[in-house]
């Protein structure tokens, strides 16, 4: 089977509302993945998904990728319906520096085409 | 009839003694209602309000760079830590572990700050991790050091001076507890903040940090940070736990890699 994980170079940095330190996070790269959503946690103070991959071997790899807070996602267009276990989606995550399966989510596109991301505007009150 | 006096006396004496080891009555509270009530000058403003840090504000949430000169067991952990961020590794992130941020750095995480200012308390709850900051108000001095219990948030007492809040905090935990990545805070940290208002009608508050650890660095290390006023619905602080499943979730926070 043809192995549906792909990785590209970006040319800028995402910024992400983290509780921890991202530095080993390459942000240089990203990688697309192509799966089905294992799981989907709407938690604070990260949302998170696992995602199977299938690899050259017929080997499925998960992925776990880590989210903002749903307070964000929200405000990105987010539900906490908005993935569930056993959809078909492309994941495009900045991945961890040490190479195991994991990274920082970019974007999701779902099976209706439909693509989101987590970006959203940091709130500065109206110009005076 | 001597006898029966000298035993009354021991008596009296016993008693005595005892009236004397009785626990003190217990000062009033910050929200007993007449401990809120007493008569006190009107505060130049309110910092009640869900509060964000100002991203754009120079030096965004960091207290440093610049550093001040560190002390030589304090540079270890900094030089340590540069080495790791050159080669791609998170050092020591004992946030990222579920340990306090504590202050000064809870309040300029990327969360919302939820403050609610009273006559004789503010109480601050950041929306990261929940974190509770009391600062007392009535007037008491630091909690005496034989019975403080050492915080990451510290013991805070606070007044007013002219246009300021100035708040005096000492009592910080020694261990897990960091000013930036690589700069430890100590057991001596001792914080000042001058909190004002700016900006039009108070959606701007101000706080001009002076920070002193003689066991990290030497002398004074002042920064000033911005929060912007928040008030839509859904920057509102809700419950957030770090919890040892969901940590298992976030792979950057379990990385084989990372400097312990």
């Amino acid at each position: 089977m043809k192995a549906l994980v792909f990785v590209s170079a970006v040319a800028f940095a995402t910024p992400v509302l983290a509780h921890h330190s991202a530095a080993g996070i390459d942000r240089t790269k990203s990688v697309t993945l192509v799966g089905t959503v294992k799981q989907f946690g709407w938690q604070n103070p990260h949302s998170w998904m696992e995602v199977d991959v299938p690899g050259e071997a017929g080997v499925v790899t998960t992925w776990k990728v880590e989210m903002t807070s749903p307070a964000f996602l929200i405000r990105a267009g987010w539900k906490s319906s908005t993935v569930k276990p056993g959809d078909k989606v492309t994941v495009k995550v900045f991945p961890l520096r040490d190479g195991d399966p994991g990274g920082l989510f970019q974007s999701v596109t779902l099976a209706d085409g439909s693509t989101l991301t987590e970006r959203a505007a940091i709130p500065r009150p109206p110009a005076p | 009839m001597r006898f029966v006096a000298a035993i009354a006396a021991a008596v009296a004496l016993a008693g005595a003694g005892v009236a004397a080891q009785a626990p003190p009555t217990p000062e009033l509270g910050v929200l007993a209602p007449s401990n809120l009530s007493k008569p006190r000058p009107k505060p130049p403003f309110t910092i009640t309000g869900t509060w964000f840090i100002d991203l754009g504000f120079p030096g965004s949430w960091r207290f440093g760079p610049p550093y001040p000169k560190l002390t030589p067991e304090a540079q270890k952990h900094f030089d340590a830590s540069r080495k790791a961020q050159a080669e791609g590794k998170v050092y020591r992130d004992d946030i990222g572990q579920c340990w306090p941020a504590g202050v000064p750095l809870i309040m300029t995480r990327v969360w919302s700050i939820s403050m609610v200012q009273l006559p004789t308390v503010v109480y601050m709850i950041s929306g990261f991790m929940n974190s509770l900051r009391v600062i007392n108000m009535d007037g008491r001095p630091h909690t005496d050091p034989d019975l403080l219990v050492r915080t990451f948030n510290g013991d805070s007492i606070g007044h007013w001076e002219d246009d300021a809040l100035v708040v005096d905090t000492t009592g910080f935990i020694d261990h897990h507890h960091w000013i930036d990545s690589g700069i430890p805070a100590s057991d001596a940290l001792h914080i000042v903040e001058r909190i004002r208002l700016v900006g039009p009608n108070g959606t701007k508050m101000q706080i001009e940090y002076t920070l002193t650890d003689p066991k990290s660095w030497e002398g004074e290390w002042k920064v000033t940070k911005q929060w912007n006023r928040v008030d839509a619905r859904d920057m509102e602080i809700a419950e957030v736990e770090c919890l040892p499943d969901l940590n298992s979730h976030i792979p950057s926070t379990q990385s084989k890699e990372n400097v312990r």
